[in-house]
């Protein structure tokens, strides 16, 4: 195994493993649900992407490495239609956003619930 | 541009269980069915949204490439910016509901865009009406990245000249 190619991945998958501890402190020290989203997408994006990263370096040019990129394209899909779906979800149902600003007609959804 | 689609899914197929089993034919004829099956779905779902699928075009593949450096730039930009907020010692979020204009042509264009602002840390796509999207942001460093409009004419580079 080449050295420098073992410590990026370390590195890379070190940061990954960060981001995702970031990601959960954030989903308990934001105080709404609109909120929590946000921070759950660090680990979504940054974490998922560094780990994956870190992987394929690992993979080389393989089918390895061919599948890691496809995972990391199908989470890129799949992941903002998922907190799409949930905040949609409870804003149609009336779930308060608590706003300091707000376009006009902008908070029409909290009428349907 | 159909036939791209399916090329595209019988390569990956390929590449993910090709026949290099001693039962590979079999294998092969369980590829070809379940090619054939997505393929169907495919074209139901461009029928159902209405036609707007010109990703597969060569062109825009040739523009991929660029897309996905800006666009990995700007998810790591927002990601430290909201990683900061996390493990900042007092929270701090300043929320806000704005209304953006989706340029894009098409409503594939449309829903890269709006798939772009929801993984970008930060703000989140809340729905897509009119042209129009509602986006909640978690602060005004947050909502510039998408107010800019810079994001939308990455996705408007990428969706190019179609039609």
């Amino acid at each position: 195994m080449n050295g420098a190619l073992d410590i990026a991945t370390a590195v890379l998958l070190v940061a990954g493993g960060l981001f995702c501890v970031v990601g959960g402190v954030g989903l308990h020290r934001f105080s709404d649900f609109y909120q929590r989203t946000h921070a759950a997408s660090v680990t979504d994006t940054a974490g998922a992407g560094l780990m994956l990263l870190g992987l394929m370096l690992q993979g080389g040019l393989s089918m390895v490495t061919v599948k890691l990129v496809l995972v990391l394209a199908f989470l890129l899909f799949s992941s903002p239609a998922i907190a799409h779906a949930l905040v949609k979800a409870a804003h149609g149902h009336g779930l308060a956003l608590e706003l300091e600003i707000e376009d006009e007609r902008g908070g029409d959804g909290d009428a349907a619930g | 541009m159909r036939l791209g689609v399916l090329l595209l899914l019988a390569a990956v197929w390929l590449a993910l269980s090709g026949p290099y089993t001693l039962h590979g034919w079999l294998i092969f004829a369980f590829g070809v069915v379940s090619v054939a099956f997505v393929w169907r779905l495919y074209l139901a779902l461009e029928r159902a949204a209405g036609g707007g699928f010109e990703f597969f075009r060569a062109s825009a593949w040739l523009r991929l490439p660029r897309f996905l450096v800006a666009f990995a730039l700007k998810v790591a930009a927002a990601n430290l910016h909201v990683t900061k907020l996390i493990l900042s010692p007092k929270i701090e979020l300043h929320p806000r509901l704005r209304r953006v204009p989706a340029s894009q042509k098409t409503s594939f264009g449309q829903v890269l865009y709006a798939n772009f602002i929801t993984l970008t840390p930060g703000t989140i796509t809340l729905d897509l009406r009119d042209d129009e999207l509602l986006v909640y942001a978690l602060d005004a460093e947050s909502e510039a990245d998408v107010m800019d409009g810079s994001m939308d004419r990455d996705v408007l580079r990428i969706e190019g000249d179609s039609n």
